[in-house]
């Protein structure tokens, strides 16, 4: 790449060509702001996007003029990805240190006061933590309920039985439908009146049973929803996992009449550690987003609201856009924290190991 | 040089496309008026829909198009809220519940009427024909002022469901009279009559487990007597908590007496309190889930179409999937008026929460469609279709329609709708709603769950509501 960007020479700043993007920046910078200042909303903002586009196609032509082929190639995906992920993101960003409410037309620069609301003030912060403190309690529980149940049955579906193909396809479904659908599906299992969880426990003990009408119960329901969902998934990244070991080193290990805890620590461990990893990531991520299951089923009730939640209520029910902004900006931070943590601690393992 | 060659092939053929869209949008024939509709999926809006399809002859002689977006009521309000705020400009006409006006007004979206009345004498007479009630609720804002927005689409009010075949057998009436010295309501008159009292008499006596003698036959499943919406999601108990304050002589928050009238110690009085503390004790009368706080009017119309319940407190909005095929008890019904609370002069006190919607013109809705919609909507609220409207299941708000002798006999519920108009009352047409509202009901959740007592509950919603309408002004 080095190589063939030496074809033509970067032109002075101010020289009119179509490839010199820093003049295109410039400019684009230059009209934007002036566009800003002088322009109603609506119109400023169809400036704003001509002069990026602008930019682009600057970027673009001196890409190809200076025969930079490949980062012309990836141009489309990191297009999209701009549009669609790093602008809004930038833009959300920007708004939670403004006062802003989607319903509202007006807009004032507050700084941090966002921050410091979602945080610290004496209506909406206790509501936040109490929220953040039943994420985190939803992280552990469904995540590690994931990752033991997921972990079990690949172990399981590891071994050749009959019907295994099947059988696995039948374990797969659940993280094929939608939540929405698991949701309400699980909404009527657990119903004190119509549902089979009531019948079967009032069957038993004699007494009526209610399982949502306690924290506890409510917990229980969503947690044990989300892993009937998301434990397949797990277990399909250690089946590969799984799959991948070479027969050779359990022939070899029977050999040496290695016990099967010391095969699995020694030999199969090591080769499902990464994908573990993987599955913990993706599964702590998503259930900082845990949103979906406790509205379908308990609305929120029961001490469940989780961060998510609220969020979708100050931002999208309330349309105060900036401090929802604010607070997504905090759990962001947060998570983004917790990743790095794995990650940094996956990696020391392995250089450990 | 080949580039640039080519990007000047692009842009041209861009301009092209562009000229070609514009070009074509002006070429359309100017007689041509499509108005676009935003409502929530249920029969009312669909009936209104095929009415349109089938009768609607424009006068102006304009071809006049109803495009409507049939939305399912859950997602009604993020759908039409994110519609309007994200500036898209959909939508010209949209089905509003009455308490979102404030936002949408003061965000600049919903257009005011006042002009389009003053211009049109025919249409401000059929506006007057409104009941004053729902008209205060679904058209003005501020509230009760005579600035105006709406018309009514589907109003409603809450009506008592009752089990006739179950309310009026004779073991049942015996075993009733018995226990209580009173006769069992039986009759839509006796059903009118009822006090909350009488109402939790009918949830302790037909608490039935499985297998118990219920209407002469052993029920084939546990069986309740009473239930009404006790709900955390949107307004589902709220709704039915109001009526219950406002019926025992405490007060919600009142908005037309902004900026004096408080929240403290008017939300929270002792009135109020006594109040909730009676909508909570008949709780325990209600199927299970109630416990659970999930209990909104859609899951307790189901138990009772499922024939769980003898009496149910909900909206004429569901009475239809009542009469429905797959309900297991649409030939058992009989309806009366919601209870009341006895008042001290002996006179029944029946103030309830207004339900139903008004549809409301948007604010980027051009002149010629503001002309068709007007004719749309006087052509909506005329006394035929308004009729029509309520044989097919729909309710009418509009006078001559509801006095009318033939009214009551569309529908059975029909006969509790008039006398209810006179009690129906809304709470917060302001902007800050929907805050109230999720504060609310969280609190409310609270207490129908047995986290909270009643008083603690109503402490924590004024405290809220005077710290939150004082940030923005509405309590001095």
């Amino acid at each position: 790449m080095t190589t063939t960007a030496q074809f033509l020479p970067a032109p002075p700043l101010l020289s009119p060509v179509a490839h010199n993007w820093k003049l295109a920046l410039l400019a684009g910078l230059v009209v934007s702001v002036i566009a800003i200042v002088l322009f109603p909303a609506r119109l400023s903002v169809s400036v704003v996007g001509a002069m990026v586009a602008l930019v682009a196609a600057a970027f673009a032509v001196n890409a190809y003029r200076r025969r930079y082929y490949g980062g012309l190639l990836v141009a489309p995906a990191i297009a999209v990805l701009f549009v669609m992920n790093i602008f809004p993101l930038l833009w959300s960003l920007g708004l939670s240190f403004f006062a802003y409410q989607s319903n509202n037309q007006s807009i004032r620069f507050v700084g941090l006061n966002n921050y410091i609301k979602v945080l610290t003030n004496d209506i909406a912060a206790p509501a936040n933590w109490d929220a953040l403190i039943n994420t985190g309690m939803f992280v552990v529980f469904t995540v590690a309920l994931q990752m033991i149940t997921g972990f079990l049955l690949a172990m399981l579906f590891a071994k050749q039985f009959p019907l295994r193909k099947y059988l696995l396809i039948l374990v797969l479904t659940p993280m094929m439908l939608s939540v929405v659908a698991s949701g309400v599906f699980f909404s009527y299992y657990y119903d004190p009146t119509f549902g089979i969880l009531s019948y079967v426990m009032g069957e038993i003990t004699g007494n009526q049973f209610i399982l949502m009408d306690s924290k506890v119960g409510a917990v229980a329901g969503i947690v044990f929803t989300d892993a009937w969902m998301w434990a397949p998934f797990v277990m399909l990244l250690v089946l590969a996992g799984l799959v991948s070991v070479p027969k050779y080193l359990y022939e070899a290990a029977a050999i040496d009449r290695v016990s099967k805890a010391r095969q699995f620590w020694t030999i199969t461990f090591p080769y499902i550690r990464g994908l573990l990893m993987l599955a913990l990531l993706f599964r702590t991520i998503e259930a900082f987003k845990l949103y979906d299951l406790v509205y379908i089923l308990i609305r929120g009730g029961q001490d469940t609201k989780t961060i998510a939640y609220l969020i979708t209520e100050i931002a999208n029910e309330q349309n105060k856009t900036s401090e929802g902004a604010a607070l997504s900006y905090v759990i962001l931070f947060m998570v983004i924290v917790l990743t790095n943590l794995y990650l940094y601690l996956a990696n020391r393992r392995n250089q450990g190991a | 040089m080949t580039t640039m060659t080519k990007m000047k092939g692009v842009a041209t053929a861009f301009s092209f496309a562009a000229l070609m869209s514009v070009g074509g949008a002006s070429l359309a024939s100017a007689e041509d008026v499509t108005l676009t509709m935003a409502v929530p999926d249920w029969p009312p809006t669909r009936i209104m829909k095929k009415f349109f399809d089938e009768q609607y002859k424009p006068k102006s002689g304009n071809t006049v198009k109803l495009e409507v977006d049939f939305i399912p009521w859950p997602d009604f309000y993020t759908r039409v809220n994110a519609s309007l705020t994200s500036g898209e400009q959909k939508y010209n006409f949209i089905v509003s519940d009455s308490q979102w006006l404030g936002a949408f007004v003061e965000g600049g979206y919903f257009r005011k009427i006042n002009d389009l009345l003053d211009a049109d004498p025919e249409f401000m007479a059929t506006f007057k024909t409104i009941h004053p009630n729902p008209l205060n609720a679904y058209s003005t804002y501020p509230h009760k002022t005579e600035n105006y927005y709406g018309f009514p689409q589907f109003p409603d009010v809450l009506v008592n469901y009752a089990r006739q075949d179950i309310i009026c057998h004779d073991e049942e009436q015996k075993n009733f009279q018995a226990k209580y010295g009173k006769k069992l309501p039986c009759t839509g008159e006796e059903l009118d009559a009822m006090t909350w009292d009488d109402f939790k008499n009918v949830g302790e006596f037909f608490q039935r487990k499985k297998g118990d003698m219920l209407a002469g036959a052993p029920a084939d499943d546990d069986f309740y007597g009473i239930a009404y919406q006790a709900g955390k999601g949107y307004d589902f108990s709220s709704m039915q908590i109001n009526g219950f304050i406002w019926q025992m002589g405490g007060d919600t928050w009142d908005e037309t007496k902004a900026p004096k009238g408080q929240a403290e110690g008017v939300v929270n009085s002792p009135a109020a309190v006594a109040a909730l503390e009676k909508y909570l004790s008949l709780i325990q009368y209600m199927p299970p889930v109630a416990k659970t706080g999930t209990m909104d009017i859609f899951v307790s119309d189901q138990l009772f179409r499922e024939g769980k319940v003898a009496m149910n407190i909900d909206w004429i909005g569901l009475g239809e999937a009542s009469l429905a095929a797959d309900s297991k008890v649409k030939d058992k019904l009989v309806f009366g008026q919601m209870p009341g609370t006895m008042g001290a002069d002996g006179k029944m006190v029946r103030w309830s929460n207004i339900g139903g919607q008004p549809f409301v013109l948007t604010t980027w809705t051009t002149e010629s469609q503001t002309k068709e919609a007007v004719d749309f909507v006087k052509w909506w609220l005329s006394n035929d279709i308004q009729h029509q409207f309520a044989q097919g299941g729909g309710q009418s708000a509009v006078k001559a329609v509801y006095e009318d002798p033939k009214y009551v006999t569309y529908r059975p519920w029909n006969r509790a709708w008039a006398p209810q108009l006179d009690w129906q009352k809304d709470v917060w047409h302001v902007p800050q709603f929907f805050e109230l509202l999720t504060q609310q009901q969280d609190q409310f959740d609270l207490a129908i769950t047995g986290k909270q007592d009643a008083k603690t509950t109503l402490d924590n919603i004024a405290k809220f509501q005077q710290d939150k309408l004082k940030e923005v002004g509405l309590i001095e």
